[in-house]
């Protein structure tokens, strides 16, 4: 038994001097919390570390130009119109834990629709101009989105991040100003809560990383007006809607990160009354998004454009997206 | 005759004691490609170096959102909704054959639709309601002609001055005839009362050769440099081409083509750039430019018309950002200041360099 003793303390002594020799291929290369601070999109850990601050803005804008018809034909818009819409995006990000982190986010919406119409009227032999203006600004709905490391980098080849997301409709919902009916103020809510959930999946192989995700969100049943003539407001319920995305990202140099994904989205009919409307038609689009990310040490900038592809009754104009981001 | 000859020997000498300032073929300098790949914007010459190869691809998004009038007023398209946006795409390529000589060529791609506004015509008696809408799409896509062309330089290594001439042939490669409309009646809610959808399809060449004349000169003080172009084009000929008419009847259009003479009008393009290269990699500058066209003419129903005098001011704050020793990303945006006849865009343009010796170590 004494012998059995000796030879398990050789063992465990002999373990403990070359285990450092044997397992020199897997050391990890511990990084101060200032590293950390500033890893890449590539190289950072997919949820933010315990303590830890991000702050950012994030500006999209688009101009209506062409779209997707009931057919998936893209094509102009018909009749003269002028549409733009700018959203600025404010995210707030703190790490509860090296595994959780919880994202605060609101929106400010800018969105203009202008045209100019000419009527002649022959019995008159008059002619008639209608000019168009509306415009909607204003804070939008605000979104908070819980993201925990289901299967974590740091033990798995492939990290596996669950998310739960919950929109609340802060932003003005129904038409509001009416001084005629083409002039007044546009809704800059969505006016129905939504929660959603899903899966996000990452893979670093430097210089490159690879992303997938998935995401499946619930609108709630809501109420506003969709006309400036509804005397009321009017329940609705939007469809739901799956997200898919598929990316690859890669370092050009040290700080300077290529991104490239490809996105889908579907969005089921919704419901106006109970009953299946035309204002609220089954929607999907496929686009790719691909952008510039530049970390220079905790600042972060990037820009994307993204590029409906094909699609159905959606927008078919590129979206251009600018980002700022800080970790404090 | 003998002060004459002093000078001359005087110049030679000059010449022979700048000798190893000048390139030559006889001359083998060391030359590391990494350091020439990375060289900063204000250390390099106007042309590629000797074997050097570089390939642009570019994508211009632009919003036009206002023109300026014939007296330079300008005119908001925005708030009749006739605004409309750009989609360009750019791709050149080039090669210096030696230091100072460089061969390239480029082509382009655009897709810009222009509405118009929006009209009704509207006649209603005690019988009958007739309510007809009319609206008008130009769409210009297409590749444009493809630029052939060769750059020369001072044969001097580049320190502080540099002084470029270039020439080149835009060959009609491009489809330059307008395509056929593809005008709809759709919303047909009564006999007559529907709406017209006009749509014209037109192309993005030239549909004749056209030249190119090009000068720049650049100057460098430390990190700033100063660099201003004179470019000149000409068409080598008249072009024909055809215009596309159409009738209505019963709803139904047909369309038939009128063959038309046309002059294309020259263009002078000058611009004048101020460089601050804030790091090795990281050039930032501010380039202004002025855009003119003049003479030119088109034939409308056997008679010649004069094309309109075009011209536009450009004010573009721009970086180039070197992100490895073979990709470099530049971007511009453009703001409209003046012009006349023009249209009068706002625009991002972004610019991916692709540089490399494919045939040295």
């Amino acid at each position: 038994m004494v012998k059995y003793t000796h030879i398990l303390k050789y063992l465990s002594a002999s373990a403990m001097f070359f285990a450092p020799f044997i397992c020199s291929g897997q050391v990890e290369k511990q990084l101060t919390p200032a590293e950390i601070k500033q890893q890449t999109i590539v190289t950072e850990p997919v949820t933010l570390k315990k303590g830890f601050i991000r702050s950012g803005m994030l500006t999209n804008y688009r101009v209506a130009d062409k779209y997707f018809t009931d057919d998936g034909i893209k094509e102009y818009y018909p009749s003269n119109i002028w549409g733009t819409k700018s959203v600025y995006n404010l995210t707030f990000q703190y790490g509860i834990s090296d595994r959780m982190e919880v994202e605060l986010s609101t929106e400010y919406m800018n969105s203009r629709q202008e045209s100019q119409k000419t009527e002649f009227i022959a019995a008159t032999n008059t002619a008639k101009t209608v000019v168009t203006r509306q415009k909607g600004t204003g804070i939008g709905d605000t979104y908070v989105k819980i993201r925990y490391q289901i299967f974590p980098e740091t033990s798995y080849r492939v990290s596996v991040t669950g998310n739960i997301n919950l929109a609340i409709p802060t932003g003005e919902k129904n038409p509001t100003d009416i001084r005629s009916a083409e002039q007044y103020d546009l809704p800059v809510g969505s006016g129905t809560y939504a929660l959603g959930g899903g899966l996000f999946a990452r893979t670093i192989f430097y210089p490159y990383s690879f992303t997938f995700g998935l995401n499946y969100t619930y609108s709630f049943t809501g109420r506003k007006k969709f006309e400036i003539t509804d005397i009321r407001e009017i329940e609705f319920q939007p469809g739901e809607v799956l997200n898919l995305s598929l990316g690859a990202n890669l370092h050009l140099n040290e700080w300077i990160v290529f991104s490239n994904e490809l996105t889908y989205q579907h969005k089921d009919k919704g419901t106006v009354n109970g009953h299946y409307s035309a204002l609220l038609p089954l929607t999907w689009s496929a686009s790719y998004r691909p952008g510039l990310v530049f970390q220079v040490r905790r600042f972060r900038l990037g820009e994307s454009v993204t590029i409906p592809v094909k699609g159905k009754n959606t927008a078919a104009d590129p979206l251009y997206i600018v980002m700022a981001q800080y970790v404090f | 005759m003998n002060r004459t000859i002093n000078i001359l020997v005087a110049v030679i000498l000059l010449i022979f004691s700048a000798a190893p300032e000048i390139y030559s073929q006889s001359l083998r300098e060391e030359r590391d490609k990494y350091t020439l790949l990375t060289m900063p914007y204000n250390m390099r010459p106007l042309t590629l170096y000797r074997g050097q190869l570089k390939a642009d691809a570019g994508y211009k998004f632009a919003v036009k959102g206002r023109k300026f009038d014939n007296d330079g007023n300008p005119v908001q398209l925005r708030t009749s909704g006739t605004g409309s946006v750009y989609h360009y795409y750019f791709a050149d390529i080039r090669y210096g054959l030696l230091d100072f000589v460089e061969l390239g060529a480029e082509t382009s791609y655009i897709r810009h639709g222009v509405r118009s506004e929006s009209v009704t015509y509207t006649s209603v008696s005690l019988t009958s309601a007739e309510r007809v809408t009319v609206n008008q799409l130009k769409e210009i896509k297409g590749f444009s002609d493809i630029l052939f062309n060769a750059t020369v330089r001072l044969p001097i290594k580049y320190k502080w001055f540099d002084l470029s001439a270039k020439g080149g042939i835009y060959v009609p490669s491009a489809e330059y005839k307008q395509d056929k409309p593809e005008h709809r009646i759709t919303n047909i809610t009564a006999a007559d009362s529907y709406t017209v959808n006009y749509k014209y399809n037109y192309t993005n060449g030239f549909g004749v050769p056209v030249y190119l004349l090009a000068s720049q000169v650049k100057f460098t003080f430390r990190k700033l440099s100063l660099q201003a172009g004179l470019t000149f084009r000409t068409p080598a000929r008249e072009g024909t081409s055809i215009r596309w008419e159409e009738n209505l009847v019963e709803k139904t259009f047909i369309y038939y083509d009128q063959s038309y003479k046309y002059l294309l009008s020259d263009a002078w393009f000058a611009d004048l750039a101020v460089h601050y290269q804030a790091t090795g990699w990281f050039d930032i500058f501010v380039n202004v430019s002025r855009e003119k066209t003049t003479g030119g003419w088109t034939e409308y129903w056997g008679n010649k018309y004069k094309n309109r005098e075009t011209e536009l001011i450009m004010i573009e704050p721009c970086f180039e950002l070197q992100i490895s020793p073979s990709l470099t990303v530049c971007q511009n945006a453009g703001f409209p200041v003046a012009g006349k006849n023009s249209d009068a865009p706002f625009y991002l343009f972004t610019t991916i360099r692709f540089s490399n010796f494919p045939f040295f170590r």
